[in-house]
């Protein structure tokens, strides 16, 4: 008999706690902002933190159309079933009114179907993947504020033919990628290589599984690009590679003219290594750009000051710039109503702290589309320096990179 | 009292099936990932009752994945069919993969069917009409996203899972295997095939994980190597089997309710450390529960019964 009361306890436990989550909430006066985002990883962090600092500075300002905005995130902790849950609980239990955040386009690709069925205005920062540009291909309440893959690529190397226009010294012509060989590595280097042999240039290309993943030997892969001695030689991993690939670079006495690194962020103490120096690196945002954009040195104050930290990842001003064009966009509607929304949405023009001016245009499959360029930036005595693009460099390309021994 | 287990467990059954019509769609999304984590969590455990610990449990789950988007895009099946032949496509490669490598025990067989899932990872990344690194977005999820038809698809597949477990404890074959867990050698001298019977289960639970793989990538609508050969698709339903008690069908159902519950209701409660509170109640209960909360169960009902 205990048994059955144990299990009758334990089921009656269960299903009321989920009666209990699952209840109606009532009618909020705020207007409510539903973010997910990855709270474990550098990425959310830095975009939490942001959002919360874009929603303090608008309430303290009396909020929009004379209602606080109410933030509420949801960790997707990098799952898929996790995301598409927190998808469904903004939805349908707090009743959200715009749809904020991403990062993982696994993730992403599995709230594409929760998306779709509630049609909500969605404004996205995250999910780079080509494949999820096509499955939202006519979703006019779909807003992306990120490069598509193929995007930042193609950008990249205009930046690359911009310098080597300025600078002739400089070459290009020969070019090898080490990548890592998750979908961030590959698709990497498959666009790079179209553009590369478009252009005539000669480029190989090496696999490395990432320290991030149970790597982190790369020396085989540096020994094949010394032998290829190339004008650039451009890794694309994560931040646990940065040190190590440099500390087997130096080993093996791997030095080319330009040595590039692409992780999503740096390792935390990256600026106090003495192996960065000449390191370029491509992001869309540092703190560096706060000495050529206000709105970058305003979001840059207002973050240390609050948190008394830096952020460390370029989604951080990316997640203060989507609160931002979410919450003007209201205020030009004067609702939250979708048709409204959308149509303030399509106006927007924004001075965002990334550097870049936001406005919304076509990409190959969504009508909704305006991102952070990225940018070529290079270490130099331990700082950061923007080299491209020029209209906003804050130092010129350090030239070549130097040897081992010479340093 | 004989038929009292099948009552409950018949009356819990009706409970379910009529909860769409009671909850909203944020809890029938956590119970789809109960049940999701429940039948890998069952299934991995049927297998363990041999002795045999696989680790592929995530390379049959993508197998299943990549096995249903492809029949639905390629060949048009209904998406029901097509986990179906996930399922059987998964139990085919698991024959396979048996017949070569099921002479193998412990950490020699479990390392093995960590190399299977990694195998098919690579191949799938590698291949055009897998779609890459990045995979495969199916243009509309089951159901086209009705979350009541999701929550039946994956309730039926877990009952279906407790219900095999359930009955392949009264079976010739679970007190074969179970010999074979105490004392194979003298098992193997009582005439018994060994090798056939860990065939069996190993080709039954690697279906089952097809099966669940497969409704996975029709639910969330997408296959990609990273997401569908995940890892968490292994680790997790060994840590609920661990929690709520192995060698039983009631031990993982146990931990995979309880350690979903407990995950969601902490991301709830405490946004930003939920993880830290939730890797710490795992490592208490594992240490001070050996037997798993279904084993404490056993004993107060051991207790009564004396």
């Amino acid at each position: 008999m205990r048994i059955k009361f144990l299990v009758g306890l334990l089921l009656a436990a269960f299903l009321t706690g989920l009666f209990i989550v699952a209840a109606p909430v009532q009618a909020a006066d705020p207007i409510k902002i539903g973010a997910i985002l990855p709270l474990g990883d550098a990425t959310g962090k830095d975009g939490i933190r942001s959002m919360e600092l874009a929603v303090d500075e608008i309430n303290k300002k009396g909020g929009v159309l004379g209602r606080k905005l109410e933030l509420i995130v949801i960790d997707d902790e990098m799952k898929p079933d996790k995301g598409a849950a927190a998808l469904d609980k903004l939805a349908t239990v707090d009743k959200v009114d715009v749809f904020v955040g991403g990062m993982s386009s696994g993730v992403t690709m599995a709230l594409i179907p929760g998306m779709k069925k509630y049609g909500k205005v969605t404004v996205w920062i995250g999910g780079a993947s080509g494949k999820i540009e096509q499955a939202l291909e006519g979703q006019d309440w779909f807003f992306h504020l990120h490069t598509w893959d193929y995007q930042q690529i193609a950008i990249f190397n205009q930046g690359w033919d911009e310098i080597a226009a300025k600078y002739p010294n400089i070459k290009q012509q020969r070019q090898f990628s080490a990548y890592e060989e998750g979908p961030f590595g590959t698709n990497g280097f498959k666009a790079t290589k179209g553009i590369i042999e478009a252009k005539k240039f000669v480029i190989q290309g090496e696999a490395f599984k990432s320290a991030a993943l149970g790597g982190g030997d790369y020396r085989s892969v540096l020994r094949h690009a010394k032998e290829f001695n190339p004008d650039i030689f451009t890794w694309v991993g994560y931040d646990k590679d940065a040190i190590p690939m440099l500390e087997q670079a130096k080993e093996i006495g791997f030095a080319p003219a330009v040595y590039v690194g692409s992780p999503p962020a740096w390792p935390v103490d990256f600026a106090k290594s003495p192996l960065n120096e000449a390191v370029v690196f491509y992001s869309m945002w540092n703190e560096a750009i706060k000495n050529v954009s206000k709105p970058s040195k305003a979001y840059s104050d207002a973050f240390h000051k609050k948190f008394n930290d830096a952020p460390t990842t370029y989604f951080g001003p990316l997640a203060y710039t989507n609160i931002m064009i979410v919450a003007n966009a209201i205020k030009k509607a004067g609702t939250v109503e979708k048709a409204a929304l959308i149509k303030a949405l399509e106006a927007t023009s924004y001075d965002s702290p990334t550097g870049d001016k936001f406005v919304f245009g076509k990409s190959k499959f969504i009508n909704h589309q305006a991102y952070a360029s990225p940018k070529i930036m290079q270490w130099q005595k331990g700082k950061v320096v923007v080299i491209w693009p020029f209209n906003i460099a804050t130092g010129k390309l350090l030239y070549p990179f130097p040897a081992w021994d010479k340093r | 009292m004989k038929y009292w287990k099948y009552m409950i467990f018949a009356v819990c059954v009706l409970v379910a099936i009529s909860l769409p019509k009671f909850l909203g769609v944020y809890p029938l999304q956590m119970l789809n990932i109960i049940f999701i984590y429940m039948a890998l969590a069952v299934s991995w455990d049927m297998l363990l009752r041999s002795g045999q610990m696989s680790l592929g449990v995530a390379g049959f789950c993508g197998i299943g994945g990549y096995t249903t988007v492809l029949c639905t895009i390629n060949l048009g099946l209904n998406p029901l069919v097509s986990i179906l032949i996930g399922a059987l496509l998964a139990g085919l490669i698991a024959l396979l993969v048996g017949y070569a490598v099921l002479h193998l025990r412990l950490l020699y067989f479990a390392i093995v069917t960590l190399a299977v899932t990694e195998i098919f990872r690579i191949l799938v990344r590698n291949f055009d009409i897998t779609g890459g690194p990045e995979g495969i977005i199916l243009p509309n999820a089951i159901f086209k996203g009705d979350a009541a038809g999701t929550y039946w698809l994956m309730l039926a597949i877990a009952v279906f899972t407790i219900i095999l477990s359930w009955v392949f404890q009264k079976t010739r074959i679970h007190f074969a295997l179970t010999s074979t867990a105490n004392d194979e050698i003298v098992a193997a001298s009582s005439g018994l095939n060994i090798f056939k019977y860990l065939v069996i289960v190993f080709v039954i639970t690697s279906a089952i994980q097809g099966m669940v793989g497969g409704a996975y990538a029709q639910i969330y609508g997408f296959v990609t190597p990273e997401s569908s050969f995940s890892v968490n698709f292994v680790l997790l339903p060994v840590t609920m089997v661990l929690l709520g008690g192995s060698n039983s069908t009631w031990g993982p159902v146990i931990g995979a309710v309880l350690l979903s519950v407990i995950a969601e209701a902490l991301k709830l409660v405490i946004p930003y450390g939920h993880l830290l509170v939730y890797g710490i109640i795992m490592i208490v209960a594992i240490l001070w529960l050996p037997g798993g909360i279904y084993g404490i169960f056993k004993k107060i009902g051991a207790k009564a019964h004396n």
